[in-house]
């Protein structure tokens, strides 16, 4: 992914690589528009950004951002789960795992 | 309301009605506990729970995410004659291990019997982080039951008889560490603050009234008085999911737009949540007319904050007459004073008020502090403003908040030496500063914390909330200590969570201008760190004294 010398690659990265093994992922532009919206800074998340330290969320706004994602996904987070997310990686995984099996959604 | 009495006296009385709890979880799927059922099925948690052999006066704690199997459970726990110890669940504790260190100290100190939990948190206490165990702790291993577990078997025909001296409850307080302090409060200690909460002199509340909450019911506030305020007097109330407010504020008022609720209480920020988060738009579709009594608590009231509030949720009948605000804590079973009727600000002459103590109203251009008054005491109870030597002082002078009266808590549990420090000649002291005028209370500040500087006096709080008014600093995201030094002045220290847009140097000069002119103080050392970097209480109290631990062990990150 990118130029030598990079080691963290953007979501925007992800989503306009074509050659690159990971494929285009679905959900990460717009959890990107997500995290951007809720933190209401000019952020540029990595997916090894962890939400509080890197991205100057707070305690609310992780759980403003699972609302946020909740709505857009159509999708709803088990609370022990917010305990364990911390990074945006963990978000995508989290967000992909319940869209992907409904019957975790509850 | 019952006269005196147990909780499960109450519950018992509250069955011979319709009414109940409806409970709202994270998800917005609701079920309702209409307080007949809800005496049924904590019977039936009663009799499994002696069924595993726990007997009279055994601390039950219980860990369990979700409203409605919370309620059960606790009034199970009760009705068993054991004694409920509620626990912070993982989501709100924040990270795993955090929940799990937490969970392991409670459960230590209050040398519970067992827990009560579900299935996805039982793994979670599991601490991976955990504290070697202590040779000297002599505690028994930690049993846990499942909610499941306890929805079979044979039910107790009545509740188990308990005297309203024996402990109803042990609430640990937030802004515990390694030594969490239990406090005890007895059914009879219970009885006096609700009655003290609904009466004339609090809420004045009628068989009308409905209450609707967010709180956390593993604290004091949402617990005893959103929904046991409901149950003592035998009236509807509507418990959500701490984490469905969160996740939508909206939730919250749209439940008291929904189901016309009267009595709703939250802390500062939950009104400030709702006015950065509900657009216009929403505000529109609400009917907030109904919400007689607005009560705003448990940390700093913003005057500034109550009114934006009501000017924006005025088109949806929203009254400022309606806020109440509010003085307590835990050692005081809950409520110490209530000021119904909308806020009463005190401008006061700052200066003054760090530097002598004195709550001088103000006159002519100085720099002003607005304090919200928070009421009398309440019927047979007593507020008094001592110094240091536990003289009472005159109105307008600061000191510390004493109080006395059926509502303090009997001690903290197992712990001698710390409700020594605290009950002294029947009196609670409560750790607040404040102040009275014409009978009411003002509270400004904490006395253990206060900072001693060439011999004037500086409140952290006012310090921390002067910081955190900056553009550059995260809101809330102060706080401003002392170190003791022998021989020399205390060493100021203040940490302060940046904006992650901003340079730290720049934060650093922006806040040491701002205690300069603020309070005219000097700050030794200004440390900056990213979001997180201040330890907090579940609640999100900032915890003073652990940030300085941290500080002095050099332990504390930053950038």
């Amino acid at each position: 992914m990118g130029h030598a010398g990079r080691v963290r690659a953007t979501f925007l990265d992800l989503v306009q690589t074509s050659d690159a093994a990971p494929p285009p992922d679905p959900f990460v532009r717009d959890i990107v528009d997500i995290l951007r919206r809720v933190s209401r800074l000019p952020i540029e998340p990595t997916l090894d950004s962890e939400l509080l330290a890197d991205l100057g969320f707070d305690s609310l706004q992780v759980l403003e951002l699972v609302g946020e994602i909740e709505d857009h996904f159509k999708i709803t987070v088990p609370p022990n789960d917010l305990a364990r997310v911390r990074t945006v990686a963990q978000v995508a995984a989290e967000v992909r795992a319940l869209v992907a099996t409904p019957e975790r959604r509850a | 309301m019952i006269e005196s009495g147990t909780i499960a006296d109450a519950l018992v009385a509250a069955a011979s009605s319709d009414r109940g709890v409806r409970a709202i979880e994270h998800d917005g799927r609701a079920s309702v506990l209409a307080y007949k059922t809800l005496l049924a099925e904590s019977l039936q948690i009663a009799g499994a729970l002696h069924a595993r052999g726990l007997t009279t006066g055994d601390r039950v704690a219980l860990v369990i995410p979700e409203v409605a199997d919370f309620i059960r459970v606790f009034f199970g726990i009760s009705i068993a004659g054991l004694v409920p110890v509620p626990l912070c669940p993982p989501a709100q504790a924040g990270d795993l291990p955090t929940f799990a260190r937490q969970s392991q100290h409670i459960l230590d100190a209050s040398r519970a019997s067992a827990v009560v939990t579900t299935a996805d948190v039982e793994p979670l206490l599991v601490n991976p982080v955990r504290l070697k165990p202590d040779p000297t702790n002599t505690a028994d291993p930690i049993k846990t039951v499942l909610v499941d577990e306890l929805r079979a078997g044979p039910s107790l025909t009545r509740p188990i008889a308990v005297p309203v001296e024996a402990p109803a409850l042990l609430q640990f307080t937030s802004g515990s560490t390694a030594a969490p302090k239990g406090v005890v409060l007895t059914h009879a200690n219970l009885h006096a603050n609700i009655s003290a909460i609904i009466g004339p002199r609090g809420l004045a509340v009628t068989g009308s009234d409905i209450g609707v909450s967010w709180l956390p019911l593993y604290h004091d506030m949402g617990l005893i008085g959103m929904l046991f305020s409901a149950v003592y007097s035998g009236n509807d109330v509507v418990i959500l999911s701490p984490v469905l407010f969160l996740k939508r504020p909206t939730a919250w008022l749209e439940a008291m737009s929904t189901y016309r609720g009267t009595v709703s209480f939250a802390p500062n920020f939950a009104y400030d949540l709702c006015l950065r988060r509900v657009k216009p738009s929403q505000v529109n579709a609400l009917d907030l007319s109904t919400w007689r009594a607005a009560g705003c608590g448990a940390e700093p009231i913003r005057a500034d904050t109550l009114s934006a509030f009501a000017d924006h949720f005025a088109p949806a009948g929203f009254r400022a007459s309606s806020f109440v605000s509010s003085y307590g804590l835990a050692e005081h079973s809950l409520a110490v004073a209530f000021a119904p009727g909308g806020i009463t600000v005190d401008a006061v002459d700052a200066d003054r008020l760090v530097g002598h103590s004195i709550a001088a109203p103000v006159d002519g251009s100085v720099q002003v502090v607005r304090l919200v008054g928070c009421g009398c005491a309440f019927p047979d109870h007593e507020i008094r403003i001592v110094d240091e030597k536990g003289r009472p002082l005159p109105e307008r002078r600061v000191g510390a908040i004493v109080a006395r009266g059926p509502s303090v808590m009997q001690g903290y549990f197992e712990n001698p030496e710390a409700t020594a420090e605290a009950l002294r000649d029947g009196w609670l002291h409560t750790g607040d500063l404040g102040y009275l005028a014409d009978g009411q209370l003002f509270v400004c500040g904490r006395t253990k914390d206060l900072i001693i500087r060439q011999g004037r006096k500086y409140h952290p709080a006012d310090l921390e909330s002067a910081i955190s008014d900056l553009p550059g600093v995260r809101p809330s995201g102060a706080v401003v200590f002392a170190i003791s030094r022998i021989e020399d002045d205390d060493e100021v220290v203040a940490v302060v969570e940046a904006r992650a847009s901003v340079a730290s140097g720049d934060v650093i000069e922006q806040v040491r201008r701002r205690v300069r002119e603020t309070a005219g103080l000097e700050l030794d050392r200004i440390i900056v760190g990213p979001p997180g970097t201040i330890p907090r209480t579940t609640s999100g109290k900032v915890r003073r004294a652990e940030a300085r631990d941290r500080v002095q062990a050099g332990t504390l990150p930053t950038r």
